[in-house]
């Protein structure tokens, strides 16, 4: 067996009060012919990333509603892990040489987990490439295929993959029986074989980056971060880099500030010790905020955490994402969730969020942002209404409860539960409108 | 190297409250022949370490008080983080396998550090170990004028010889050294003035702020922690070196007398190799066979400063089952709050656990479990111990005590 990773157990009674009886009933009425099925997810790294933040709470949801499911990671050493970094890389069209060699080293590592495998599961979802050979290792070794249903889950943008790469990987992951993708432009048409699905991302409203927090403590927060709670403050919370456009969101913040003398901004980020592009960005936002005392530039280098990240996001008027690319941009649903007003870049996943003028704006240059930013901080009835609009919005289709439900979908189609041609499946789960 | 990080700006005046005017009037004093002084402050971490901690809170009240202080973050890639790593463990008194090839990459990242380190400082304050090399390559060229300190964070009582005598040759020249207990000296250093001074905690910050019974009560909802039941808590890396499984069976034992008792290991770092990951593995299997009582919090995302605060608050004890690297200043954190400690009495605890005093020293299941159950029926003890922490912390590891020491260091080197 590969290694059992723990969670915290969750209940989802307590989302009751977040979603509402009707949708608490339809998981669990969902569930209630799974009861018992055995689930296991299996991914690459038990720590940090967005698909351990997801399985950490939908793991612990899926026991909790009778399912007997389990998360495993692969183990595997820093060579696998750099091979399989480029494999992400060119799948989301970045150019990389490949090498027999680096498929003999990915291929090596599943087969090495795979022999590992000894259980039996009716469900098994493998997240991402970095363990997908293994169903066909296991079929090879085994000379036949292994128990349950196996699903591919792609957290990966593959419109651009290097078609290299991709057409090494089809193979593997045509054997699933089900593959489940982000976004429908995300999917490839050449893979056959599995069902499709779509699932987009979600957040947890109760993991401590979400939950509510008592004012007082918001305001401990920000005065420990030389924020002043009477002021007006905007926020964005991203990665330094130019994707993101911090040094954009600084200028946005410039041009305001004329009108706007006591207006604050603060700039969140996570820094990484392997990341340099993001300490090189680091320092150019720092230089471009100067001596401007208005500027707070607040990563886990001054000691933020998620409840941090919370707080400043509760506590802005109104919340920039001036991406000029993203991928789904998570801390889009994020502010939507505390029910800010968002402004946001016009890219990836940001308009299927944000309605424009209904729950935010879609903006495309600074200007752009800065005239809709200063006409929400102008009209607080607005924002409030756009917020209010924008929790909704996120309720009805970017919550983990949502991702549970479709889950849960998926095994029935697959257990021959609940009927499914290939078409329906897809547009089962694309009801996000626009 | 990094550039600048620029921490949160704090000042000296806000803590008068806590450790009264005459200190923070003495560092003001302290601090006046340095005004303008540069002092590099160099480390090898930035963030969720006690170290970065330490800088965190100390570099921005260094500035108030007049010094032009700065903190960098030496500059690694993946192999020489991996070296870095090698050597931290071995300097720490845990084996690493260390070659030839280890010293070259070690030597071939330090010279590029050195390159990068373009400004004057007067006074380059170097924090671990694993970059005192830069002084040597410096020395060919620039900064000849600076004085260099070396302040070592961990126990080298029992480093790892080839890499200890390695890292000693380079630290031959530094103006001084600095070590957080006596006991943490390595062998054989000679010819270098000496200086110890204990790290110590920010009694402002998020970690260790006034928390409303309500946002605690959030908190421990979050993670289903029973409010009613009595709570015994350890916070540390789950490592073999802190033995969280030896904390479980503390707490069974304990388990038996005080049955509605809860525990809570609170994972504040993560394993890092094969190994620590199998014993981290180790100690979740066992953590959920008892999953109605013992939380484990292994999470990164469920333990940032606000949550260690918030389990410290909630818990009747606080224990530390072993100690093998450092001085532990975590535990300073929940006596801070008033929480009676029970831990072993190993590196820097009992400089901070005074036996009968502010807690207890333990060493067998026996001990910890004895104690545990004694603070649990006996609230009055309890509180006394805990005053007693509160008082203790005050007088000897808060911030500005180790900004005292720091600036009658610069004086001695000056």
């Amino acid at each position: 067996m590969l290694s059992s990773i723990p969670t915290t157990p969750k209940a989802l009674e307590n989302y009751r009060s977040l979603i509402g009886d009707d949708r608490i009933e339809e998981i669990l009425s969902l569930a209630a012919p799974l009861k018992g099925a055995r689930v296991l997810h299996v991914n690459a790294t038990p720590f940090g990333g967005g698909v351990a933040e997801i399985l950490n709470s939908l793991v612990p949801l899926m026991v909790n509603i009778g399912l007997e499911a389990d998360w495993q990671v692969i183990r595997a050493g820093d060579d696998f892990f750099r091979v399989t970094k480029g494999m992400h890389n060119s799948l989301q069209g970045m150019l990389i040489d490949w090498t027999p060699q680096m498929w003999e080293v990915w291929l090596e590592y599943n087969r090495a987990n795979g022999e590992m495998f000894d259980e039996e599961y009716d469900f098994v979802v493998i997240h991402d490439p970095q363990p997908a050979a293994m169903l066909s290792i296991l079929t090879e070794t085994n000379q036949c295929r292994p128990a349950g249903k196996w699903v591919w889950r792609c957290h990966i943008d593959l419109t651009d993959a290097q078609v290299q790469v991709w057409d090494m990987l089809r193979p593997y992951v045509s054997a699933y029986d089900g593959a489940i993708f982000t976004h429908r432009d995300y999917m490839k048409d050449d893979l056959r074989g599995p069902i499709p699905f779509i699932v987009p991302p979600s957040i947890d409203p109760l993991a401590a980056k979400n939950a509510e927090i008592p004012e007082d403590t918001i305001e401990s927060i920000l005065r420990h971060h030389e924020i002043d709670p009477q002021r007006p403050l905007i926020a964005q919370v991203s990665r330094f880099d130019p994707w993101k456009d911090p040094l954009g969101v600084i200028d946005v913040y410039r041009s305001l500030k004329r009108k706007m003398p006591d207006l604050q901004l603060v700039l969140v980020a996570s820094m990484a010790y392997d990341d340099p592009e993001g300490w090189a960005w680091y320092e150019r936002t720092v230089r471009r905020a100067g001596e401007d005392m208005d500027i707070k530039i607040r990563t886990n280098l001054n000691g933020v955490g998620n409840v941090e990240v919370n707080a400043f996001q509760r506590a802005a008027q109104v919340i920039i994402q001036k991406s000029v690319r993203e991928g789904f941009g998570l801390t889009v649903t994020e502010g939507l969730w505390k029910g800010r007003p968002v402004v946001a870049g016009n890219v990836g996943g940001i308009p299927l969020q944000i309605v424009n003028g209904e729950t935010g704006y879609l903006v495309n240059t600074v200007e752009e942002c800065a005239d809709r930013v200063l006409s929400l901080l102008g009209n607080p009835g607005l924002a409030s209404n756009m917020g209010q609009a924008g929790h909704e919005r996120v309720r009805d289709n970017f919550l983990i409860t949502r991702n549970l439900r479709d889950y849960l979908h998926i095994f029935r189609i697959l257990a021959g539960l609940e009927p499914a041609g290939e078409g329906r499946a897809v547009a089962k789960f694309a009801q996000i409108r626009n | 190297m990094y550039g600048t990080l620029a921490p949160t700006a704090k000042r000296v005046e806000d803590y008068v409250p806590l450790v009264g005017r005459d200190l923070i009037d003495g560092l003001k004093r302290l601090a006046k022949p340095f005004k303008g002084l540069r002092v590099l402050n160099l480390s090898v971490t930035a963030f969720g370490t006690g170290v970065a901690e330490l800088l965190r809170s100390s570099v921005p009240l260094l500035s108030d008080l007049g010094l032009d202080c700065q903190w960098q973050v030496v500059h690694v890639d993946e192999e020489s983080a991996r070296v870095n790593k090698q050597m931290y463990r071995a300097l720490a008194g845990g084996r690493a396998d260390w070659d030839e090839r280890m010293v070259r990459t070690w030597q071939h990242y330090t010279a590029m550090n050195a390159d990068l380190l373009r400004d004057h400082f007067d006074v380059v304050v170097i924090h671990d170990l694993q970059p005192a090399a830069l002084r040597t390559h410096i020395e060919k060229g620039r900064h000849q004028r600076s004085r260099w300190i070396m302040y070592s964070h961990i126990d080298l009582s029992s480093a790892q010889d080839d890499v200890w005598s390695l890292v000693r040759r380079h630290i031959q020249d530094y103006d001084a050294l600095v070590f957080e207990d006596e006991t943490f000296l390595g062998v054989g250093i000679e010819g270098v003035p000496v200086s110890i001074i204990p790290p110590a905690i920010d009694p402002s910050g998020p970690r260790n702020m006034p928390l409303s019974q309500n946002a605690i009560a959030g908190v421990l909802d979050q993670y289903g922690i029973n409010r009613r039941r009595p709570l015994v808590a350890q916070v540390a890396p789950c490592s073999k070196d802190c033995d969280a499984l030896g904390a479980i069976e503390a707490f069974r034992l304990a388990q038996e007398q005080v049955p509605s008792l809860q525990l809570v290991l609170m994972v504040t770092s993560l394993p890092e190799d094969p190994f620590e990951l199998t014993y981290f593995e180790t100690v979740a299997a066992e953590a959920a066979r008892h999953s109605e009582d013992i939380h484990f919090l292994s999470n990164p995302g469920d333990v940032g400063n606000v949550e260690v605060n918030v389990v410290q608050r909630a818990a009747k004890v606080v224990m530390q089952r072993a100690l093998r690297k450092g001085f532990g200043i975590w535990l300073s954190d929940a006596l801070w709050k008033e929480k009676p400690v029970v831990a072993a009495p190993m590196g820097g605890i009992p400089k901070q656990v005074i036996h009968g005093k502010t807690g207890y020293l333990a060493s067998t299941t026996e001990e910890f479990a004895g104690h545990i159950v004694n603070l649990m029926g006996n609230s009055e003890t309890a509180q006394e111990l805990g005053a007693a922490g509160h008082q203790h912390v005050t007088d000897n590891f808060i911030v500005c005590r180790y900004l005292r020491d720091y600036l009658h260091l610069l004086e001695g080197i000056a």
